[in-house]
């Protein structure tokens, strides 16, 4: 683990090591401008909403990929400083270990003079980027297999991995605990069909809830589209919530 | 110092001597003198506002409408006074007619609110215009799926200006309500206000105008436009942030429902029922932003200090010697170019993305906007991402805009 940790902190040295050289923040931005020109071509399936970055200014596209316990990245954005930026980030933390990754401090790109680049202010993305790769590091799951060879099992195991990510903000269980879902099946062209309810009609997430749960299905890329049936009818009640739920929210 | 005003003395126009009562313009941005020229997100504060909030922290604090003491009777008189400032900088005839806010978007909320849950029904429409800033859509869009009313779009000319031929046809019996900008903040489009008005008049229909971007660069008189409800922020015309106006003619506030509820906008209160305040203070709940209200005051006050059509004057040259000298650099695309224009300049260039050019104006002291502006739906009808925004205050200078155009040449270098 320790090894690992340094072989990022190593590569961020470098990067700050050969940005040093410049004295001149012009010179800085022109080598940041070629680093991002040079970046690979992110295939244009991968430049949709899906794998968007929500950002203010500049559009930023994220796909990574697990092989063998470790985090691989393609990026792009429209504007070349944040494309830049990305060819950075991609160069420090691209191929190292997933649990690596999650844990990583960034330090580099405060040192090298581009923190606001970071700051909410800039709303560019790429603080939210650098959060969706730690996130990406902490829950894509290890694909040992391609795609294609996903079975039925498994992809139903990866699709409620997913839904547990998503929360209902009142209450600290996620909604697969709760027992909001009521069904989730898969068919053969990658289409989902789920059925869901809400603690109540009344819920004051339940316009963005359902669309939360769509988009977190939507990002497995197994998932061609998602038709999601919002239901009242049977009732939620609390008696629907899995033991672990019961026992978080004590329950018992 | 005191709250004692200017006097009526109107000071000549000298931008050296305005300069210098803006005491952040001192400071450097990234080892380079900041060159201010986003104004239309928020402008910088002259000392005589600074000074009478200071003022007033230091010797008037104290609750409003409360108290009997001396304190909270000076703060109560320094607050009213604020309003009456106010009422009088744009023409109302009484200055119960002007809400203090928390700024131009809540005034739209307040309004959108209680308009809409008293005056719209399944079916009713209300007029917006293509250049409208978020804050005068999404209220709107809220009440308008809460009361199953629609929205229609007043659309925009590939120049800026708007469609005003298309409102004529448009407003109709379903019309309850038309709420444009004055002036766009993106494109400075100077919109035919007066025009639009009388429309939607002529059908009995009432007026909101957003006036944040207008009211730092026009004289605003709400009379002589007879308009039924115009709003702004303090901070876009040299006051504090966090504070504006609601004007809304007494003949709507008086029978529109209030909004927030607390202290100060009641009359009575009983388990049985509450009875309201009247207006002003009927839309006024809780501890109003006292000092805010007193530096808008002083804003309105320290504008009014000068020669308003020399001010006029001179921000529209310094629009015009933008225009011109961006319109020479090899690849600037000006956004908006309708002859009405306020003293915004947006623009694009070629094959270069607003974001970086706005990143490499920073690295050199220049402070512009860059982005969608809040207009979301204004940059999709002009297929953009967004632009990049230079705007004027009257303390800005020529030479301010020849280093945005250095500026701009040496981004145009670097990214190309």
């Amino acid at each position: 683990m320790q090894a690992q940790v340094s072989a990022i902190s190593k590569e961020q040295e470098q990067v700050i090591e050969e940005f040093s050289q410049f004295s001149d923040w012009t010179d800085k931005y022109e080598y940041l401008i070629d680093l991002g020109k040079a970046l690979p071509p992110l295939p244009e399936k991968y430049k949709t909403d899906l794998f968007a970055i929500k950002g203010c200014q500049s559009k930023v596209w994220l796909q990574a990929e697990v092989k063998e316990g470790r985090l691989y990245l393609n990026a792009d954005s429209d504007a070349f400083i944040t494309k830049g930026i990305i060819a950075l980030l991609i160069r420090v933390l691209s191929g190292q270990k997933v649990e690596d990754i999650a844990n990583a401090d960034l330090f580099f790109i405060d040192e090298i003079g581009l923190k606001a680049h970071l700051s909410p202010t800039r709303s560019n993305g790429l603080k939210s980027m650098v959060q969706q790769i730690k996130s990406y590091a902490r829950h894509i799951p290890d694909h040992p297999t391609t795609i294609q060879q996903t079975g039925t099992d498994q992809k139903r195991e990866l699709m409620i991995q997913k839904v547990k990510e998503v929360f209902d903000p009142e209450i600290p269980v996620d909604i697969w605990e709760l027992g909001l879902i009521y069904s989730l099946d898969i068919d053969e062209q990658g289409k989902v069909n789920i059925t869901m309810t809400l603690t109540s009609p009344a819920c004051p997430v339940a316009g963005s809830l359902p669309i939360e749960v769509q988009e977190k299905l939507l990002s497995l890329d197994f998932v061609t589209d998602v038709e999601l049936k919002l239901v009242w009818e049977p009732a939620w009640t609390k008696s629907k919530m899995s033991d672990e739920a019961k026992m978080a929210l004590d329950m018992f | 110092m005191s709250l004692m005003s200017f006097g009526t003395e109107i000071k000549p126009f000298d931008v050296n001597e305005i300069r210098k009562e803006f005491p952040i313009l001192n400071r450097t941005v990234n080892n380079h003198p900041l060159v201010y020229l986003d104004n239309a997100a928020s402008s910088q504060k002259p000392e005589f506002v600074l000074n009478k909030i200071d003022f007033y922290y230091r010797h008037l604090n104290a609750n409003v409408h409360r108290g009997v003491h001396q304190l909270s009777q000076e703060a109560t008189d320094a607050f009213e006074q604020a309003r009456q400032q106010i009422a009088k900088f744009i023409g109302a005839k009484s200055d119960a007619e002007v809400i203090f806010t928390r700024g131009t978007t809540e005034s739209i909320n307040l309004v959108a609110y209680t308009f809409g849950m008293s005056q719209l029904k399944e079916g009713d429409e209300i007029i917006l215009s293509a250049l409208e800033h978020h804050s005068n859509i999404v209220p709107w869009q809220m009440i308008c799926a809460l009361k199953g009313a629609h929205i229609k779009v007043i659309p925009v000319f590939d120049d800026g200006s708007l469609d005003i031929n298309w409102l004529a046809k448009a407003i109709n019996d379903k019309t309850k309500l038309v709420a444009v900008a004055h002036v766009s903040n993106v494109l400075g489009t100077i919109n035919p206000v007066q025009q639009i008005i009388q429309i939607a008049h002529q059908h009995g229909v009432p007026v909101l105008l957003d006036g944040a971007q207008a009211t730092p660069h026009m004289v605003i008189d709400v009379s002589a436009l007879d308009v039924d409800f115009y709003v702004f922020s303090s901070h876009k015309m040299y006051g504090p942030t966090g504070i504006g106006i609601l004007y809304g003619k007494s003949s709507w506030l008086n029978i529109l429902p209030p909004w927030q509820g607390g202290g100060e906008m009641i009359d009575q209160v009983k388990w049985s029922g509450t009875s309201y305040n009247k207006i002003p203070f009927k839309y006024e709940a809780g501890t109003p932003d006292i000092a805010g209200a007193i530096g808008l005051a002083s804003a309105c006050e320290y504008i009014s200090s000068f020669d308003r059509g020399a001010v006029i004057q001179y921000e529209q040259l310094l629009l015009n010697t933008c225009t011109q000298a961006m319109g020479t650099l090899p690849g600037v695309i000006p956004v908006g170019q309708s002859p009405e224009k306020a003293s915004v300049y947006s623009f694009n260039i070629r094959g270069l993305h607003p974001y970086d050019v706005g990143s490499i104006l920073d690295q050199q002291g220049i402070a512009v906007r860059t982005g969608h502006h809040c207009t979301q739906p204004l940059m999709d009808r002009f297929q953009i991402p967004g632009t990049v925004r230079a705007s004027f205050a009257m303390y800005n200078t020529v030479e301010e805009i020849e280093q945005l155009v250095k500026a701009t040449h040496k981004a145009i270098k670097i990214l190309s």
